[in-house]
């Protein structure tokens, strides 16, 4: 038995090197979100161009896309404008979800939408614009429900509105075909269960009325 | 050409190690003297052409010779000649290189000064700090080799040296950190050869002692310039902040402060030999795994190197084999070693062993809160974060504990204590303790800082206790200005180094409970109010610094109409890296400090400015200086100085070696 004992510190550090190696193979940046595998959380906001058009997430249902958070205060946001136009050509959905920094009244900071977006406007022709649309998050409330910790992340939306993945930092060349590849999975798990899907909303559609 | 030279030097360094890792452990089975001396030549060769090597890496970066891809990526010619010095270190490679000359200039001391040692027990402990340089120099050599050079094509200008680093602690910084971890090499190497030997009396404790002390002085020395560098450098006011890598190196210091009581208890009255010879691997362990921590990439930390997946499946091997091998060795051979030593529950014995057991807690703490994320994420739990809090909190329950035991243990006898003869003594400590504690809080009449109590009370019944021991200690010495020379120095070496520790107690309460700041926005001639303290903006101005700009801006601070101090702090910003450093203005006294950061430039103009006043906040440091030097003194100890060559006891040894 005392013998046994003596083993105890060797058997610990065995079982801590296979953490410390398994470790080693997988990206410390890379999250997995307590949020995958849900659906997106409830929210009501506006465009960022036309104020007036709200925004919740049952709008947004039915097809697959990309929840881009980002904002024009983020170099690497900026950064990745280029990449994501580029696969916005390809064919692939991009909603960008505007990060708005918080403003420090203490400071003299206010919120001027109106500068904002002229300069978004001015941004998106230089770099390119990858983005379907536009959503304003001026108070951060689905940002922070998003459990978002910077910006660039990105969020994978299947067709039921299910968060599938979420990507910390920018998306490029290196690491879109491993997204990329989730994507079009999606797109044909979505084809194939169009019928229902679309029956489902028109069902929907008609309680509405 | 200084560039070939040096990994030519590696390259016989590397050589000289292998045959210090070999030619003594052949010496060792079979019984061959000259094999056995020849660990001490092989040693001392090994530490010249590491420092070589060094030297010559020193020389690249001071001529900013670019074609060496280390010195592009970390240095650039307008870089001050101090700092292109200093980044020689400033990289993984090159740390790596400082690591070896370290590691092998611990092996040269150990080779130089243990004359004194059997000659079989000398040449297994070279031959294990042979086989861990083996590990090392390999790995700078053939992993991430300084001296590469880019050659035909570099660049004509350097990407200069990360502005964190440009600062006079992360001069002094790195270097004495891994003289610290290091350090713990030699201890690690002496329980190795004592279980390769089998032989477990006493002697190998009281040789590895004065090692583990130097070790844990320069770590301690370290960690204390690590916290002060954060906190002048990174702007927040902190001084501590549960990085990864901070842990990293506060394990290794906690598990080596247990391990010298340990070493006391073993060498004094030859018991806790197993639990001995297990902290002093593990000390070491956990310096290992900081480096491979902070060198795999499998946390993220500001102090991270660039990580390349390969170099740590390298490191991870090195520690298996390292750590590994030394904990089966340990399981093989330590069972059948017994105790024989008796001891009362009341006992020095029993409160060391109290001690122990508190350090070893915090480590566990620090270890699971360090890894745990990691823990979590390999079994597909998903990402989770551990921060300041879980730390702060857990360790305000173990310092109460191990305060009190503090005070409490240096009174205590060997064996067995009565209480009543302690009873006076004590309670005259503690009301001392109290009074002080209270009276002053009374003062300044916060009543709320109920912590800042708690922290008062258990400094003050620490520092009171080691105080009032050595009067104690000084009359049973025959009487107190005769006794107190008598003192050992070893024996105020305990003691300063508990001042130091209740110093630090009561520095972390008062500033983590009575600080104040304002983040406030100012223009020229602003005054803010902080504390009793009236800080005014007089001027901001452009700042013209050898490879950076920003700004400076000057203040002045004045309480009830006096002046107290002009501050000066800077923003500055380094163009090559594109980075923004804070340079913070701090004006310091023992009972508070002063400390302004430069923030933005806002419309106006005007500027964002943080203002803090941080009571007691230099006691931090001033404990960990005060802990340094109680073990710097014990080391001075005569006891430690005794080179009798024990002839008698060596030809002995060399005797039973050739006879087996």
């Amino acid at each position: 038995m005392r013998k046994f004992l003596f083993f105890i510190p060797f058997v610990l550090f065995i079982a801590l090197a296979a953490f410390l190696f398994s470790g080693l193979f997988s990206d410390p940046r890379q999250h997995g979100s307590a949020l995958v595998s849900k659906t997106l959380p409830a929210f009501e906001l506006p465009d960022l161009m036309a104020p007036t058009t709200l925004y919740n997430a049952e709008k947004l249902k039915g097809k697959v896309y990309l929840l881009n958070v980002w904002g024009l205060w983020c170099p690497t946001c900026n950064a990745e404008l280029g990449f994501l136009t580029e696969l916005r050509k390809q064919g692939i959905d991009i909603v960008g979800l505007y990060y708005v920094q918080p403003q420090d009244s203490a400071f003299g900071e206010s919120f001027d939408l109106t500068k904002l977006q002229q300069d978004v406007v001015k941004k998106l022709q230089e770099q390119g614009d990858p983005y379907r649309l536009n959503i304003l998050d001026e108070k951060r409330s689905l940002i922070f429900d998003l459990g978002v910790t910077g910006a660039p992340e990105t969020f994978l939306i299947d067709a039921k509105g299910q968060i599938r993945a979420h990507h910390v930092g920018d998306i490029n060349p290196q690491n879109w075909p491993a997204l990329g590849a989730q994507y079009q999975a999606l797109l044909e798990e979505a084809a194939e269960h169009k019928p229902t899907a679309e029956a489902a909303t028109t069902a929907g559609a008609a309680y509405a009325n | 050409m200084m560039p070939e030279i040096g990994q030519l030097s590696l390259i016989f360094a590397f050589a000289l190690s292998v045959l210090l890792a070999l030619v003594p452990v052949y010496g060792s089975y079979s019984g061959n003297v000259r094999a056995l001396l020849l660990a001490k030549p092989l040693a001392i060769g090994q530490f010249l052409f590491s420092a070589i090597a060094m030297a010559c890496l020193m020389y690249a970066f001071y001529h900013s010779d670019f074609t060496v891809i280390n010195v592009a990526s970390n240095s650039s010619s307008m870089l001050p000649w101090y700092f292109q010095l200093t980044a020689s270190f400033g990289s993984h490679e090159g740390s790596m290189l400082l690591w070896v000359t370290i590691l092998t200039f611990w092996t040269a001391l150990v080779a130089v000064f243990s004359k004194s040692l059997p000659l079989l027990m000398q040449g297994r402990i070279l031959a294990v700090l042979g086989f861990i340089c083996v590990g090392f120099i390999a790995f700078s050599l053939f992993m991430s080799n300084p001296f590469e050079r880019s050659l035909p094509f570099f660049p004509v200008e350097g990407r200069d040296l990360n502005p964190l680093l440009q600062d006079f602690g992360m001069i002094v910084h790195p270097p004495l950190l891994y003289v610290g971890y290091v350090g713990f090499a030699v201890s690690f190497a002496f329980a190795i050869a004592a279980l390769w030997g089998g032989k477990f009396d006493s002697t190998w404790a009281r040789w590895a002692r004065p090692w583990t002390l130097a070790a844990w002085l320069f770590l301690t020395l370290g960690i204390m310039l690590g916290s002060w560098w954060a906190y002048n450098e990174l702007g927040w006011g902190g001084w501590w902040f549960w990085d990864p890598v901070e842990n990293a190196s506060f394990m290794p210091w906690l598990v080596g402060t247990a391990l010298l009581h340990s070493l006391a208890v073993t060498e004094k009255r030859g018991t806790f030999k197993s639990w001995t010879v297990l902290l002093a691997i593990a000390a070491f362990s956990l310096s290992l795994m900081g480096a491979f921590l902070v060198r795999s990439g499998v946390l993220v930390s500001v102090h991270s190197f660039a990580s390349d997946p390969s170099r740590g499946l390298y490191l991870l091997a090195f520690l298996l084999l390292v750590v590994g091998g030394s904990l089966f060795l340990y399981a093989l051979r330590m069972n059948a070693v017994r105790s024989q030593a008796r001891y009362q529950l009341f006992s020095r014995e029993v409160l060391l062993w109290g001690n122990n057991v508190f350090l070893l807690t915090a480590t566990l703490v620090v270890f699971l809160g360090t890894l745990y994320p990691l823990f979590h994420k390999e079994l597909g739990l998903g990402s989770i974060s551990i921060g300041e809090p879980f730390f702060n909190q857990l360790f305000y329950y173990l310092v109460i504990p191990f305060s009190l035991l503090l005070g409490l243990g240096p009174w205590v006898r060997w064996k067995q204590q009565q209480l009543p003869p302690l009873l006076k003594p004590l309670t005259l400590v503690a009301l001392l303790a109290l009074t002080i504690a209270i009276g002053y809080l009374a003062a300044t009449q916060s009543l709320a800082a109920n912590l800042a109590l708690l922290g008062c009370l258990l400094g003050a019944w620490v520092g009171m206790s080691a105080i009032g021991e050595v009067y104690q200690r000084a009359q049973q010495l025959g009487g107190f200005s005769s006794g107190i020379s008598r003192l050992q120095a070893s024996h105020w070496g305990m003691t300063f180094a508990h001042i130091g520790f209740a110093v630090l107690v009561i520095g972390v309460a008062m500033t983590k409970t009575l600080s104040v700041e304002k983040d406030v926005r100012m223009k020229i001639g602003d005054t803010v109010e902080l504390n009793g303290y009236h800080f005014t903006l007089t001027d901001v101005y452009a700042l013209n610094g050898p490879n950076y700009g920003g700004q400076a801006a000057e203040l002045e601070v004045y309480s009830e109409g006096e002046k107290v101090t002009h501050l000066h702090a800077e923003k500055r910003f380094y163009p090559l890296q594109k980075t923004v450093m804070t340079e913070a203005a701090v004006h310091a006294r023992l009972s508070r400090d002063l400390y302004v950061a430069l923030g933005e430039e806002l419309s106006g103009p005007s500027w964002a400015m943080r203002v803090y006043v941080k009571p007691f906040v230099r006691w931090i440091w001033l404990g960990g200086v005060l802990m340094a030097f109680g073990a710097l003194l014990a080391l001075l100890d005569k006891r430690y100085r005794s080179s009798t060559v024990k002839v008698r006891e060596k030809t002995a040894e060399i005797a039973g070696v050739e006879h087996a």
